[in-house]
């Protein structure tokens, strides 16, 4: 070792001793030769670089940089070394195999007396293992920063999807906490109950506009039923409002049950069907009139023609008494439609009137049957079964009843030739059974047939009627209190049933 | 007497009571009923119910208020199936559909005028 150390160590030997052992690179150059050419590396220098000393020597660290010259590091080792100044920078320098490390460089400037910087020494450490950690931090972390913002980016839109749907829709909507607090209301429910979204936001919906909500039908769904019945549909209120007046609502309310942010919320969607209620009153009240209307002057028509009956002279043609005959017949259907009419617009009100008593329930169903085996003797109707009891009822509306689904069992089946009919006593119920071996009904439209003005598709064409007979038939059934329904197959026919509740004495058992 | 606002039902009426043998005389405004019957001193009446000016009941209310006709038979008629029981609760003798079983109609005058 040619270079001499400046201080005041007992023996420079041991120093060098120091160096051999530390695990720690130590380069030392100098400065003063052309370069500043490395005169010193450590064996931990060696082991670091791959190279060994005979390699390392004479040679400018740069050597070390392999080409990866464009390095923050290597000016800020430039400007250390051009002022003479210690510097601690990382630079990434490659091994003789050309591996990558991160070095930890600490440069260190030795002067001598004059100020002069004659060496610099290089104190190196491999901190990759520290740098790749690092960057695998930053590398995660940057992976979890741009999943945050994808995440809240679909947040986002879901939301502004879910709001566009909540004001898109023809409905009022309002949002609460379990405390009935109103957390948000869409545009629909402010222009339609005409109030500002100040006047809604954040208050109890029972005091929002002076207490105008506080209807008790509403608290008893939101308080009573909601609770042990989520969701409740299609609830209906009807309430004066101050300034917009009466309105007939239909309510959805349902709870959130989901675990979470949002548990316990109250989503309440409001119908408002005041409109639709009137339209449909006026449509009632004007088939009401009309159907009335038409009976007056069919009362005269009716009379005339009985009369042309009764003066029918005793040398008449058979052709002219079969006309006469046949406009009896056809007044007759036009007097029954009219009647059917008036029927389906007075249960609509609610008006239907059932004139209950007691009644012997076997020969009110065999009267029916043999009414309309003796207008139809093609048909074979078949009578089954007894109830054997009295029945207290309305006579009248259900033989109605009867003759409506036997008439159906031969309308509807042009090809057969029977009906069949099945009575019995089941339990508490009077059950009463139509068979025919007609067309069938398909299974969806099995439900639709009961509502009013319903006609299958497929046989609106070829056979008349106005889809009226099974929905007046269901509703003098309910006011029976009973029940209802058809099993059909394809092709094979169908079956309508009804079932009637009666006491011991055969009367109706009210379960209203 | 018949009493309806309808001409055409008066006027079938007229001649279709004539056939079965009974003097018919028709009244098309309800508030002229009472006077009416003043006047002619019918055997009985037949009388619509839904009227314009002043409705059956309301007429047979008054028939019945007034001594001098308040036994005066009357059988009341409607198209409306409500029409029977505010005949029965108006009060009168007997009721019929419209439109009428002129047979039906006969025997239920027959009864009441014997």
């Amino acid at each position: 070792m040619s270079f001499a150390i400046k201080h005041n160590n007992p023996d420079p030997a041991l120093l060098v001793k120091v160096l051999e052992a530390a695990n720690t690179g130590v380069v030392i150059t100098d400065n003063l030769l052309p370069d500043n050419p490395i005169i010193y590396c450590n064996p931990a220098f060696e082991q670091l670089s791959g190279y060994s000393r005979d390699e390392i020597i004479g040679r400018n660290c740069r050597f070390l940089q392999s080409s990866d010259r464009s390095q923050q590091a290597r000016f800020d080792i430039r400007a250390a070394i051009d002022a003479g100044e210690n510097c601690v920078v990382q630079v990434r320098n490659y091994t003789k195999t050309g591996v990558l490390f991160h070095n930890e460089l600490y440069l260190s400037a030795v002067k001598n007396e004059s100020g002069e910087v004659t060496n610099f020494i290089g104190i190196q450490n491999d901190v990759s293992a520290r740098v790749k950690a690092e960057q695998d931090l930053e590398q995660n972390y940057r992976e979890t920063e741009q999943t945050v913002i994808d995440r809240t980016n679909m947040l986002r839109e879901s939301e502004e999807y879910l709001s566009s749907i909540v004001e898109t829709i023809r409905e009022s909507l309002i949002v609460m906490d379990k405390e009935y607090k109103v957390l948000s209301v869409n545009n629909h429910f402010l222009s339609t109950f005409k109030v500002s979204i100040n006047e809604t936001k954040g208050r109890l919906l029972y005091e929002l506009g002076n207490g105008q909500w506080n209807i008790p039908e509403l608290k008893k769904m939101m308080e009573d039923i909601l609770p042990t019945n989520n969701p409740v549909l299609d609830y209906e209120v009807e309430h004066e409002f101050p300034h917009i007046g009466r309105k007939l609502m239909l309510l959805n309310a349902h709870r959130v049950e989901l675990e979470g942010k949002f548990k316990d919320r109250i989503l309440l969607a409001i119908e408002d069907i005041t409109e639709r209620r009137n339209i449909e009153q006026r449509k009632d009240d004007f088939l009401s009139i009309a159907s009335h209307e038409l009976k007056t002057p069919l009362t005269t028509v009716v009379g005339y023609v009985q009369m042309m009956q009764r003066l029918m002279p005793e040398q008449a043609s058979d052709k002219f008494r079969s006309v006469v005959g046949k406009t009896e017949m056809y007044v007759e259907r036009l007097n029954q439609l009219l009647t059917e009419l008036l029927d389906v617009s007075r249960i609509q009100s609610g008006n239907i009137e059932l004139h209950k008593d007691l009644f012997d329930f076997d020969k009110m169903v065999a009267e029916a049957v043999e009414g309309i085996q003796t207008a139809t003797p093609k048909y074979q109707i078949s009578l089954k079964g007894k109830a054997g009891t009295q029945y207290f009822g309305d006579e009248s509306h259900l033989t109605q009843v009867l003759t409506n689904l036997i008439s159906n069992g031969i309308k509807y089946a042009p090809d057969a030739d029977e009906v069949e009919v099945y009575v019995s006593r089941v339990s508490n119920f009077i059950k009463v059974s139509v068979k025919d071996f007609g067309m069938g009904i398909k299974e969806d439209e099995r439900k639709k047939i009961f509502e009013r003005f319903y006609r299958v598709g497929a046989i609106q064409k070829n056979f008349p009627g106005m889809g009226i007979g099974l929905y007046i038939c269901d509703q003098i059934i309910k006011n029976h209190n009973g029940s209802f329904w058809v099993e059909s197959e394809l092709g094979k026919g169908s079956v309508f049933s009804f079932t009637l509740p009666v006491d011991q004495d055969g009367r109706e058992v009210d379960h209203a | 007497m018949i009493c309806d606002d309808d001409a055409g039902i008066l006027e079938m009426m007229e001649m279709i009571m004539d056939e079965y043998g009974f003097d018919v005389i028709t009244q098309a405004n309800s508030l002229n009923v009472l006077q009416g019957l003043q006047q002619e001193k019918p055997d009985l009446l037949l009388l619509d119910i839904w009227m314009p000016l002043l409705s059956g009941d309301q007429v047979l209310k008054n028939i019945k208020a007034d001594v001098q006709f308040n036994k005066l038979p009357v059988i009341m008629y409607s198209a409306s199936s409500e029409g029977r029981s505010i005949a029965e609760n108006a009060g009168a003798d007997d009721y019929i559909d419209k439109p009428f079983d002129m047979n039906e109609l006969e025997v239920k005058i027959r009864q009441l005028i014997v």
